[in-house]
């Protein structure tokens, strides 16, 4: 059998036992464990596996992976989000639409201080949700407003997906994470734009918050919920700047943000013990899922690397297709959102991206340009059905009168905005550029 | 030759090598290559770089169980479970030229040390060549001992034993993660090359300065092969394989020699520095000292510091261009 | 049935309890990552942070893993498996399990040989060495354990840390999933049962 036949049986067989609803790092782990014995035997076969797990201990950047989480969780089980919700509220309420555009604002703040989605998902879906159904908003708009705002958490910096990218593509993640602020801020305007013109072309998709009820709120009130809004960037910049700066390293600020959030949630006096526990408890859990998927999709991969499958698919867009780079680039996006809408996206970056970016890198496109790229395709991945975590959540958290099909409904409009930022971001790549050049020359 | 040639199965062998795929073009992929093409198809090597197939730690168990078929690294790097591991790589101060490598291991006896001490762990050493000296290349400006005090530096176990008496703190991360460690901030540079690698892999795109003291003028490293692999081939391919690999070297003496003089002569993303010769003495009596202590370790490692001090004995008497002057 | 009950009960206790300890790890990994920051300000930089920090970080999601299939973390691409009953879903479980059990076996015999490495053992089976281990010092105590055993591996780093503590670590709680996953097998044996869990 050919090496190519068997690197398409291996796909083809792990994308069949993921349908089992096995959980994922079992189906990717089984895969690649019995193609390691069928094509090394008895000579090393059984290692490829726990030779991965040697190899995760040496990427070190992962070590942020249980601090973003952690900070997502110590943000969302807290409740210091709650301020932050209300400084929205009372700004944005009287605008058609305010509140959602209010939500986007809150879900960029939060993306600012975690590195996934899931920390989002959660304050948007338990704090933001029920005021918008409260104050007569349409229920699949802003099902759709909190899901997209929440995929902004791995576009804004932190990112864990960035630095997971970062150690495939072998691309500093300083650069990268600054390179996701001017899209993340870009995408989070065309959403808001989105919502304005909706919202003016039928006004009862988002009705403004009555004169009556925003007179309750005093101007000094108004004030001092502002200042929730500097609590956020706080956190940034104290796990940034030092970062940026060069005073502490990738890993080293992590932590510390991680604590900042910690120590930000005990002043206000939101630490209580089972928030504690119940952050510290999901932290392992969120981390170890993560973990465990990345450790069976490195043996998968080691295993395809084996095949040779790199030189199999540079050799098929270049030499035998004979594609020109845009051509091969756009047509990588279109299968890396094909795959990403049925495939786990943690397993597809450690799987494929090692397969396709020393391509990139080969086609003369700049590497942290493309990393940003991948994220946006990523966040839709997440977003659309069949397969998406965002789709998950939604409906472990929403409240019952939003049904599913609510929520699939939701997010169509929302996907052809980030499509529309992806676009935009690949013919303008100074979105994405600008930032991290002026800072780091 | 035969009219029909019988139809045999290719034998196919999985390589790894400890450079990543920048610098394995120049320093690993010659020798493949000539040996492919060599073999005429019975014998294919796919190779792979730096922790492709297994993570670096792991090469050496890898290579004995036959997960991949051959290596290229050197002892120190690969912790290798032999009594020449710190003899590998760059044993502090033990070369001024890459030509000492050959004559150590031709004239003076290594290669039937590391012949057999490969043979009881089960693996097949097959030759050892010089590369480039152990140079430092740094964010921070370094002109004097005291600037190397606190300076987190990419490099071998054994020559980051021999700094941390300077006050070096040595790192130690997967070979392609270096450079970007420098960009997060995990590292200040590197102690691990000459100038030549420092521009090839991208090192010299971000540090500053390079210092053209060096701790070793000469990396030692090796070509390895699992021990049954290489019995199971037949006896042409063996001789294909071998003299490939002893050409291999020759393409790597005028790769490095010529741009180390070029790269520091106009390469312009480094600026040279110097630390005083008068002060870089103490490095060099500090290797005294290091060798001793060395040589208690064993049997083979006292007889390995043994030869390293006859042939410095020879070299010191025989002057420039032996020395440095 | 009493058997699988006993069972369940006592590894899922078991591992609860492994996965509470081992989920403050986590700030023991955030005390590393502090010092090591604090340490380069104001003082040398310490040789052996990021390194005990990966250790630790590994320990955490190895032994960890086992409650985070309790508390259901780990996620399912359940595009067909939400639609099934909850019969058809222990009727699938119970059968793709089996994927999981094959796929932490194979780890666990690739983390002994790994672990047979770190003590020494080059060439034969990981378990005829761990046998020969075993029964030294059974008999002759650790002195004669320590003749079976040969060159101890150590990390490549300058600091140097042996390799075996942190790979036996890993051998137990890929045991330890394995054990978990079990149990999660005979849940799903006795759901088809009709029985309450
Ligand atoms: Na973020
Ligand atoms: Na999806």
């Amino acid at each position: 059998m050919s090496y190519e036949l068997i690197a398409l049986l291996m796909f083809s067989t792990m994308m069949l036992m993921l349908l089992t609803g096995q959980r994922v790092f079992g189906a990717i782990g089984f895969v690649a464990v019995v193609a390691a014995l069928l094509l090394w035997g008895d000579r090393g076969g059984y290692d490829i596996g726990y030779s991965a797990l040697i190899k995760l201990m040496n990427w070190y950047p992962m070590l942020t992976l249980p601090m973003f989480v952690f900070m997502g969780y110590v943000l969302s089980e807290s409740k210091i989000a709650d301020d932050l919700y209300k400084m929205f509220h009372v700004w944005m309420g009287g605008v058609k639409g305010g509140l959602a555009i209010g939500t986007i604002g809150l879900m960029v703040l939060v993306s600012a201080m975690n590195g996934l989605s899931v920390a989002g998902m959660a304050i948007g879906s338990t704090i933001a949700l029920p005021e918008l159904l409260k104050r007569g908003y349409d229920k699949k708009m802003v099902t759709g407003v909190i899901q997209a705002g929440s995929s902004l958490g791995i576009l804004v910096p932190p990112s864990v997906v960035l630095v997971l990218y970062a150690m495939i593509a072998r691309q500093p993640v300083g650069h990268l994470w600054l390179a996701g602020v001017g899209p993340g801020l870009m995408m989070a305007a065309l959403f808001i734009a989105y919502i304005v013109i909706r919202c003016a072309l039928n006004p009862a998709l988002g009705p403004a918050l009555p004169e009556a009820e925003r007179a309750q709120v005093t101007r000094a009130e108004k004030m001092r919920l502002l200042r929730a809004g500097l609590l956020p960037l706080g956190i940034f910049a104290v796990m940034m700047v030092p970062f940026v700066k060069g005073w502490t390293s990738l890993v080293e600020a992590s932590a510390i943000g991680a604590i900042a959030a910690f120590i930000a949630a005990v002043l206000k006096g939101r630490m209580t013990k089972t928030v504690f526990l119940t952050a510290t408890r999901n932290t392992l859990g969120i981390s170890c899922m993560f973990m465990w998927i990345i450790l069976a999709a490195l043996a998968f991969g080691a295993v395809f690397d084996g095949l040779g499958a790199v030189k199999a698919i540079s050799f098929l867009f270049t030499e035998q297709l004979g594609l020109s780079p845009w051509v091969i680039l756009i047509l990588m996006q279109l299968s890396f959102l094909v795959m990403g809408s049925f495939l786990d996206d943690t397993a597809m970056l450690v799987i494929v991206a090692p397969l396709y970016v020393p391509l990139v890198g080969a086609l003369g496109f700049d590497l942290v340009w493309y990393g940003v790229l991948y994220t946006i395709t990523c966040q839709i991945a997440y977003m659309t059905p069949p397969f998406g975590y965002n789709l998950f959540l939604m409906r472990a958290m929403a409240p019952p009168e939003i049904s599913l099909k609510d929520i699939y409904g939701s997010i169509a409009p929302f996907v052809a905005v980030m499509i529309l930022a992806l676009t935009l971001t690949m013919v303008f790549p100074q979105i994405a550029t600008w930032l991290p050049n002026y800072v780091y020359q | 030759a035969p009219a029909v040639l019988k139809a045999q199965e290719a034998i196919k062998w999985r390589f790894q090598t400890y450079a990543g795929s920048a610098l394995g073009q120049e320093v690993t992929k010659p020798a493949i290559d000539a040996i492919n093409a060599a073999a005429q198809g019975e014998l294919e090597i796919e190779l792979y770089y730096a922790d492709q197939i297994v993570p670096t730690g792991e090469l050496f168990q890898a290579l004995q169980r036959g997960t991949i078929d051959g290596v290229h690294s050197d002892d120190d790097s690969m912790a290798s479970p032999t009594p020449l591991r710190q003899f590998g790589g760059y044993f502090p101060l033990a070369t001024k030229h890459a030509l000492d490598v050959p004559v150590l291991f031709k004239q003076y006896g290594l290669a039937e040390i590391w012949e057999e001490e490969y043979a009881k762990v089960g693996v097949k050493w097959l030759s050892a060549a010089g590369q480039d000296p152990c140079n430092f290349n740094t964010k921070k400006e370094v002109t004097s001992l005291a600037d190397l005090e606190g300076l987190r530096l990419y490099t071998f176990p054994t020559a980051g034993e021999f700094l941390s008496q300077f006050g070096v703190v040595p790192m130690n991360i997967p070979y392609e993660d270096a450079q970007v460690a420098v960009q997060t901030g995990e590292l200040d540079g590197m102690a691990w090359s000459g100038i030549t690698e420092d521009y090839t892999v991208g090192w010299a795109d971000v540090t500053d300065y390079f210092l053209t003291n060096n701790i070793s003028g000469a990396w030692i490293g090796s070509f390895f092969v699992n021990q049954q692999r290489w019995a199971d081939l037949p006896d042409h391919l063996k001789t294909i394989v071998s003299s490939a690999i002893e050409a291999s070297h020759t393409y790597r003496n005028q790769w490095y020699w010529g741009g180390e003089a070029r790269l520091r002569a106009q390469g312009d993303k480094l600026q040279l520095r110097s630390i005083p010769q008068e002060e870089w003495k103490v490095v060099e009596d500090a290797a005294v000292t290091f060798w001793d202590e060395m040589a208690e370790q064993g049997e083979v490692a006292a007889k390995l510091v043994q030869i390293f001090r006859d042939y410095k004995d020879v070299t010191s008497k025989a002057g420039p261009p032996y020395t440095f002057g | 049935m009493s058997f699988m009950r006993g069972y369940i009960s006592w590894i899922d206790g078991m591992n609860r309890l492994i996965g509470r300890i081992t989920m403050f790890f986590l700030f023991v990994l955030m005390g590393i990552l502090l010092w090591s920051s604090m340490s380069k300000v104001f003082f040398l930089p310490s040789l052996w942070t990021l390194e005990m920090a990966q250790f630790v970080m590994v320990a955490y999601y190895i032994l960890g893993g086992p409650y985070s299939i309790q508390l259901g973390s780990n996620v399912r691409m359940d595009l067909i498996y939400s639609e099934l009953t909850d019969r058809r879903k222990a009727w699938m479980d119970a059968f793709t399990v089996f994927f999981l059990i094959f796929y932490l076996g194979v780890m666990i015999y690739g983390g002994l040989a790994s672990l047979a490495y770190s003590l020494g053992n080059f060439m034969g089976s990981p378990l005829s060495f761990f046998g020969k281990l075993i029964a030294a010092f059974v008999t002759g105590g650790p002195a004669a354990a320590a003749d079976v055993m040969g060159y101890i591996e150590t990390s490549r780093s300058s600091w140097g840390p042996v390799m075996w503590p942190i790979k036996l670590i890993t051998c137990i709680g890929l045991f330890m999933m394995l054990l978990q996953v079990l149990s999660e097998f005979f849940k799903d044996l006795l759901r088809l049962r009709g029985e309450e869990i």
